[in-house]
């Protein structure tokens, strides 16, 4: 009696196998994501909620189309730790290590976050023949120079995000608006003490003094730093109308707590500041950063309607994260799913080269306007036109919301004062 | 104007952080690597009462610092007793607990820049020409409030006493029926108010991170070697001495120094007077 059960159970089994093959959506390897991340800062753990809200999305819809083969995505988040004091690259390049041989990842997207870890993980990516997409974090330009100028070995590293350059020339248009709404020539720069923003506030500097504004001085503070107030003295006795700020440390929330304390007369402008971009900021400071403008580096990581993916998106995130998109690397990260989905479908195949050829002709409508990547260089191609390239995107706290100011073509508010300072025109 | 009114106010917070740390050592000999971990834990308690439950904000202060006191004594009655004495034992283990509370605190989510702690007031005065903001000017006047305190339960209270006699002479303590242990444990318990105190006062000026646990030992430790360990009048003037340094530092060579000077101040101590300058450790074989 009892052969008989295990016969008859066998027979179903067999059955059952034979009806339903191993052709189902979720039955194919999947493609493993490795996020190398900084995940207790800002710029780490909304990556990963950008990367995972792309990736249910898309499984929901039965993965990524290899070559006729349905295949999921699986994602395998790691913290890097590289935006702690110290930037302790040899972490973040050890956590990179772990992703590829013991994870075995076939897709690096994410970071390392910090430009010094990013940098370093170069090397690393071309000797195991890993493609990665740089989402968040790592803002300099040696990122894609280099790949510009050793193609070859650095075939392998793509940043979808902005980068510093571009960054400063979103700066200083947005600076030469301000100039002209309010007569304002007086800049001062404060940078924190790590590589792309020592970088970003030289250039910065020079730029401005070539188009006419009076650079009245640059600090640079470490990472760790407590007190800006000798700074800010010097921008009130230099009479600077702007600051330029240039922090991702969590200290820079002290920053603008002195300034409005101080009530220092000049507007503070993150170029990268991460304390101000995240939502919980007006509730955090009780409001005392409002008038604070902030650059979220691409649109989408806060509300506007740069394109009919970015609201879709920033809905999607609020629903599954209950919160906003709250700064860089949401939007980007969340893209860079797509873009390595799209790309692969393309190349039909995981072969990197393949893979990387597709990904070099990518061009889709994203959630921050047209991505494409400069078949050189591998850096998204930005544009102050979303129709055109990968928009930016700065806010203004204003009345305890981020109301967007530049670029023009997606801005939904403009350029406030507060009550302190006065226009000079 | 700016240098005198700054450098008060930067020696103060700087005393604040590091009273503690200074009074633990001065009495047990026990170097509390804890300490910075304490700050930001004290930080975060009072968030979760004043923010998350809803308490009043003095309720809130009080409760977490009573909290932040027990943990003190627990730390002490558990863990540092069994390795009194054993000086890189008791380092390890106090760093290692400091590690794992604010690893603990980092895995359990509070990461991020928005846990703040209101300032009690608010607004900012002009003071010849430099605005301070009144959170500050409270700092400066609780700090030196605290100071007179400490020096007055020391000299005038029965356990202040026995505090006091402990830091001197534990065995001549010992011989007058003073509590060795007890007293380390009043002590431990103290130091870790005192850290939480600081954390209380402090930490409204910005926001609360588990990174500034790490940042928090480091000046402790600076101040109290410069003072001289175990001299918490030394760690007063050691923090005046970093204090004014630091923004001296910022004015004319540019604030990206800022925090070596701390640092630079251990090297130059441990190198010219490694006793600091009001510590009885290792005094007598300077002399000889």
């Amino acid at each position: 009696m009892q052969t008989q059960n295990r016969l008859i159970l066998t027979i179903v089994l067999f059955s059952i196998f034979l009806l339903f093959p191993a052709t189902g959506a979720f039955s194919a390897e999947p493609i493993k994501i490795g996020a190398p991340l900084s995940t207790a800062y800002l710029y780490g753990w909304d990556a990963e909620r950008g990367i995972k809200l792309a990736v249910e999305e898309i499984n929901a819809k039965g993965g990524a189309n290899v070559a006729g083969v349905k295949r999921p995505f699986e994602v395998e988040v790691i913290d890097t730790r590289d935006l702690e004091p110290g930037v302790p690259v040899s972490e973040a390049l050890m956590a990179m290590d772990k992703l590829i041989l013991e994870k075995k990842v076939d897709f690096i997207i994410g970071g390392p976050v910090r430009s010094e870890a990013a940098l370093a993980a170069m090397s690393l990516l071309s000797k195991h023949k890993v493609i990665s997409i740089l989402t968040t974090g790592a803002l300099n330009p040696k990122y894609h120079a280099l790949v510009e100028k050793n193609y070859d070995k650095f075939k392998y590293c793509f940043r979808i995000h902005g980068e510093a350059k571009w960054l400063v020339k979103e700066i200083l248009t947005c600076l030469m608006e301000i100039k002209e709404k309010y007569g304002f020539d007086k800049l001062f720069i404060m940078v924190q003490d790590v590589a792309h923003a020592r970088a970003a506030g030289k250039i910065l500097g020079k730029v401005a003094a070539k188009k006419g504004w009076d650079v009245t001085g640059m600090e640079v503070y470490p990472t760790g730093t407590g007190d800006f107030s000798m700074g800010l003295i010097k921008v009130k006795k230099t009479k600077s109308q702007v600051i330029s700020i240039w922090m991702d440390m969590p200290e820079s929330a002290i920053l603008l707590k002195q300034w409005y304390d101080m009530k220092i007369p000049a507007l503070p402008f993150g170029s990268t500041l991460a304390a101000a971009e995240q939502p919980g900021f007006w509730e955090a400071t009780k409001g005392k950063g409002e008038y604070c403008l902030a650059n979220v580096v691409n649109a989408g990581n806060a509300p506007s309607n740069a394109t009919p993916w970015t609201m879709k998106f920033y809905n999607a995130y609020k629903k599954r994260w209950d919160i906003e998109p709250e700064g860089l690397g949401s939007a980007s990260s969340y893209m860079a799913v797509y873009v390595l989905k799209d790309a692969i479908e393309r190349a039909g195949s995981l072969d990197p080269d393949k893979v990387i050829a597709a990904l070099e002709k990518t061009d889709m409508e994203g959630v921050y306007g047209r991505i494409r990547f400069n078949p050189k260089s591998h850096q998204v191609i930005p544009s102050f036109d979303p129709k055109e390239g990968a928009v930016g995107s700065i806010f203004q706290w204003q009345d305890g919301k981020r109301v967007v100011v530049f670029p023009k073509s997606i801005a939904t508010g403009s350029i406030e004062l507060p009550p302190w300072m006065k226009s000079d025109k | 104007m700016e240098i005198l009114i700054y450098g008060i106010i930067n020696s103060i917070m700087l005393a604040l952080m590091a009273l503690g740390f200074a009074l633990v050592y001065g009495i047990s000999r026990v170097p509390n690597f804890a300490h910075g971990a304490i700050y930001v834990l004290c930080g975060f308690l009072t968030w979760i009462f004043v923010r998350s439950l809803d308490l009043n904000y003095l309720l809130g202060i009080l409760v977490a610092l009573v909290l932040t006191g027990i943990l003190g004594a627990l730390m002490y009655r558990f863990v540092l007793i069994r390795v009194r004495g054993m000086n890189i034992s008791e380092i390890i283990a106090s760093y290692a607990i400091g590690l794992a509370i604010l690893e603990g605190l980092r895995y359990g989510g509070f990461k991020g820049t928005t846990h703040t702690l209101p300032v009690f007031v608010e607004g900012s005065i002009i003071i010849g020409d430099i605005p301070v903001d009144y959170q500050r000017i409270l700092v400066v006047l609780i700090g030196v409030l605290l100071v007179a305190f400490l020096w007055l339960f020391t000299h005038y209270t029965r356990i202040g006493l026995a505090l006091r006699g402990m830091a001197q002479d534990e065995r001549a303590a010992l011989m007058l029926g003073i509590d060795s242990d007890t007293m380390a444990l009043v002590a431990m318990a103290f130091g870790c108010m005192l850290a939480g105190l600081a954390a209380i006062l402090l930490l409204p000026l910005g926001n609360i991170v588990v990174e500034k646990g790490y940042d928090v030992l480091i000046q402790a430790i600076a101040v109290c070697i410069v003072g001289g360990l175990g001299s918490w009048m030394g760690a007063v003037l050691a923090a005046f001495l970093i204090g004014f340094a630091q923004i001296l530092t910022t004015v004319y060579l540019g604030s990206h120094f800022q925090m070596v000077v701390a640092l630079l101040a251990i090297i130059v101590t441990l190198i010219l007077k490694p006793s600091g300058l009001f510590g009885q450790q290792k005094e007598l074989e300077e002399r000889v």
